[in-house]
């Protein structure tokens, strides 16, 4: 009975989201539905005759027929197929526990709130490109095209999809540490010395979505948690742990506003490293932290390092960890590693070039004080760190437009595209480790696509 | 003999301090280590301060003599003597008063916590250490490591290493090595309640815990969400290490019953039937699961049979439900002093434990109350009232009382030792606390 309510509930909150909350992109449909419909949207868009099954032989249709232009939608369901079924975590499976039925049904009473928990769902439940949905989908596709050590038993595996049954787990333990991240992340500091929730009813609002959003982040890790335990791998068990100890250590770093929004470091705090080799973890000992320390002062490198923090490392170390289930060499492990690294780095450079795309910053729309092209664009003009210091109390205060139209003018974009073009390539080198399957295929497609965003 | 003491951590300074006495004794003619003055308080030098933290924590590489004098029963007598000795200074430093009258003496006088200071006495320490290995952040590591100030009662991790001794006993296996990894057990089960703690902060905004301000009162609270996490990846990070899946298996149920329990307290409407069933599954989820498993863990990594992990699994499961209704009913009846936070604090968070169901059936007015979940103005006060007039703490005690009889039955099944007479200690604490 609570289960059929929840999805009911589920249901009608996606109806009722997009009448009640401005700014929503009409076009997409729910994940969930998605699921169900998305082979019709195939023939519709691509006019789709062949019927290539999933079964993992190697006939994929795209490295024959390579498309005109990189589609992001077209690779990513295309890679979809490839690995069986979407591993998108918001599925049925879901949907169906009492607790998010319970969550979606105080979610409801949160609906036209200004907590920004309502922003996070919005961004989980409609699968737009800003999301990297696709990140389960990233450690299924590495995990096939690695395949897996001739000692697995036949009953671990999924023969249809060409992963083990453990892959498929730990895949799904990723997307679910990386959202009750997000929604942690959602949670509005009301201490008393702040500007939120000064008047009673807003305060109402802010402390109960406080404590929905803390016990939804804390359901996921639970479940990841137990999740994970039960894939009986213990050094899986340590990485992926250090992956969430690694998102938290990411909201530590530097100067903050109120609302632990990042502030640059002001130009001048530190010397600049003469040599600029870049830090990672210590492969040996996953406890200790990155040495962040080594790099400030070199906004690239200080980019990469709060970027690994705050997504490489849990893709990375999620990819490495599901060669580990496979059996596969140490090497390959390292590998693997390196592509989820460089891949989510890519991919956040790409998102942080996006709000300059356009000469006039659109209404509403604002970047992060730590982005690539603001860091760049500090090392060219200190100066700008003036402007910046506006945001100690609220990163809102801050001139976003004139911010926009001075990164505009100088070089940052540029340096920030080639950070992205470094990282993609890189990326796309490490998998040259990998053998040519449909699955690697799948893959560089899939950083194809993110590069024509 | 007046007072088995509750307050294990007075009575660990003063003992601690006679129990390094007695250890620089021994190790006085080891070259290398030389004995401290005795006569100014206690200051080892810094190496060997280091030397010992090792051998608590994280290695081995003392030398073997120490430890296997520890062991021996000689050393047992000693314990019980010194904590005869010491009784003295339990009454002058004892600053708790527990309800057992003067009575006869016992015949054991088992204080947990000094038959355990080996284990416990760089308890905090270890986890601090832990805390701060794990980050470059330095604000990360002072919010994470707010609540190990050692202040606090340490229950679960006495109760897991009493537990893990009497097992190791049982099965006739006391190596180093186990107590080792029992003992990251007890440190998880430790930062996995302070994890908890420190996000039911953010959840409740309550400015004051354990008589100082709240994390969430000091610090942002996004820090403070992120700080839980943090220490919950850390204890995870440790555990893996023990390279035991079924360990890993039984604690991670810990955290998912964690999180059930808070969803019940988030609460749906239960009818009358429901609800006390409804508060003891809650319960059980919220507090009792922390204890158990963490308890049946270390059966587990002892390689004990199922029956002894079973025996842990369901003592743990009564001392923690024991230890929630009395919680529940100290509520009621201490002052803010004594607890370290405000009392009557379920009902303002609009809570129906124990006392107040147990009113309903002699106070039926109370229903409506417990449904709308005491927000009407005077609702608070009324029910308060209610519950003392009505024979709910009584009755909430007896049932406290019923679990710690079962968990006492439950401990003397495993092998009679000093820690296993500890176990049963144990419950008497849990029944008599005043805070």
């Amino acid at each position: 009975m609570y289960r059929a309510s929840g999805l009911r509930i589920m249901q009608q909150l996606r109806r009722r989201i997009p009448a009640e909350i401005q700014g929503f992109q009409s076009a997409q449909v729910a994940p969930a539905l998605q699921t169900f419909t998305f082979q019709q949207q195939q023939l519709q868009q691509h006019r789709w005759t062949s019927t290539t099954t999933a079964s993992g032989k190697h006939s994929s249709p795209q490295a024959t027929t390579p498309p005109p232009r990189h589609d992001w939608n077209r690779a990513v369901s295309e890679a979809e197929r490839i690995v069986g079924y979407p591993t998108s975590f918001l599925s049925l499976r879901w949907l169906l526990s009492d607790e998010i039925a319970n969550v979606a049904l105080h979610l409801r009473k949160l609906v036209g709130s200004a907590h920004p928990l309502m922003k996070t769902a919005k961004h989980l439940l409609y699968n737009g490109k800003n999301t990297m949905q696709a990140w389960g989908l990233i450690v299924l596709l590495v995990s096939k095209a690695a395949g897996h050590a001739p000692s697995v038993p036949d009953v671990e595996q999924d023969k249809s999809a060409g992963v083990l049954h453990s892959q498929r787990a730990l895949a799904e333990v990723t997307e679910m540490i990386r959202i009750s991240h997000l929604v942690h992340n959602s949670v509005v500091n009301l201490q008393s010395s702040t500007q939120a929730g000064q008047d009673v009813a807003t305060y109402d609002d802010m402390s109960f979505g406080n404590k929905i959003g803390l016990l939804t982040g804390d359901y996921l890790l639970g479940h990841s948690s137990a999740e994970l335990a039960n894939l009986r791998n213990q050094e899986v068990v340590e990485l992926i742990s250090s992956a969430v100890r690694d998102f938290s250590e990411s909201e530590f770093i530097g100067e903050r506003d109120e609302q632990n929004n990042p502030l640059p470091y002001k130009p001048g705090t530190f010397q600049r490293p003469s040599l600029s080799v870049g830090v990672d973890f210590n492969e040996h000992d996953v406890m200790t932290p990155m040495p962040i320390a080594q790099v400030l002062g070199n906004p690239e490198e200080e980019w990469e390092c709060r970027n690994i923090l705050n997504a490489g490392s849990l893709l990375g170390k999620s990819c490495q960890a599901s060669l580990k289930l496979a059996g596969q060499s140490e090497e390959l492990q390292r590998h693997a590693y390196r592509f989820g690294k460089h891949l989510a780095l890519a991919w956040q450079a790409c998102l942080d070039a996006e709000p300059f795309q356009c000469p006039q910053l659109p209404l509403d729309v604002t970047f992060s004080l730590v982005s690539a092209p603001v860091l760049f664009h500090l090392e060219h003009d200190p100066g700008m760190y003036a402007q910046l210091e506006a945001g100690k109390q609220s990163v809102d205060n801050i001139d976003y437009d004139k911010i926009h139209k001075a990164i505009l003018a100088g070089p940052a974009l540029v340096k920030t595209k080639e950070l992205q073009r470094k990282h993609t390539a890189a990326a796309l080198a490490v998998l040259q480790h990998f053998p040519a399957t449909d699955a690697r295929q799948a893959l560089e497609n899939i950083i194809l696509a993110m590069q024509d965003l | 003999m007046a007072c088995l003491s509750t307050s294990g951590r007075v009575v660990c300074g003063s003992r601690r301090q006679q129990a390094h006495k007695l250890l620089y004794q021994l190790l006085g003619s080891r070259p290398g280590l030389t004995a401290p003055a005795p006569s100014t308080g206690f200051t080892p030098p810094k190496v060997q301060q280091q030397a010992m933290r090792l051998f608590h924590g994280l290695s081995f590489s003392m030398g073997k003599d120490y430890p296997d004098l520890l062991q021996s029963p000689h050393k047992c007598s000693h314990s019980l003597k010194y904590s005869q000795s010491s009784q003295q200074n339990v009454r002058q430093h004892s600053s708790v008063h527990t309800q057992q009258p003067a009575g006869p003496v016992r015949e054991f006088q088992i204080d947990p916590y000094i038959i355990l200071d080996d284990d416990l006495k760089y308890f905090y320490d270890d986890v601090r250490y832990l805390l701060k290995s794990g980050t470059s952040q330095p604000e990360l590591d002072t919010i994470a490591s707010y609540y190990f100030d050692g202040q606090g009662k340490a229950l679960r991790p006495m109760v897991t290493m009493l537990m893990a001794k009497a097992i190791n006993y049982h099965l006739n296996n006391e190596s180093h090595q186990l107590v080792h990894k029992q003992r990251q057990i007890a440190l998880f089960s430790e930062m996995v309640h302070s994890a908890s703690l420190v996000h039911d902060d953010v959840i409740d905004q309550s400015d004051f815990r354990r008589g100082k301000p709240s994390v969430n009162a000091l610090w942002n609270h996004k820090k403070v969400t992120m700080a839980g996490d943090y220490i919950l990846s850390i204890a995870s990070i440790m555990i893996a290490r023990l390279r035991s899946d079924d360990v890993t298996i039984v604690l991670s149920q810990i955290l998912t019953d964690l999180v059930q329990g808070e969803f019940m307290q988030l609460g749906s409407r239960e009818t009358e039937n429901e609800r006390f069933a409804h508060y003891l599954t809650k319960t059980y989820r919220k507090t009792a699961s922390l204890i158990a498993n963490a308890l049946k863990a270390t059966a587990v990594i002892a390689q004990a049979d199922d029956n002894v992990a079973e025996v842990a699994f369901q003592y743990g499961r009564n001392i923690g439900l024991a230890f929630q209704l009395v919680d529940d009913m100290l509520d009621f009846v201490s002052s803010t002093e004594q607890m370290g936070k405000p009392t009557a604090a379920d009902l303002k968070l609009g809570l129906a434990t124990a006392p107040v169901l147990f009113a309903c059936e002699k106070y039926p007015e109370l229903n409506p109350m417990v449904m709308r979940r005491f927000s009407e103005p005077g609702d608070v006060e009324r029910a308060f009232e209610l519950v003392h007039k009505s024979h709910g703490l009584e009755q909430t005690r007896f049932l406290a009382k019923k679990h710690c009889n079962e968990a006492i039955r439950l401990a003397q099944e495993l092998t009679e030792s000093p820690y296993q007479k500890g176990l049963q200690v144990v419950a008497d604490l849990v029944i008599n606390r005043m805070k």
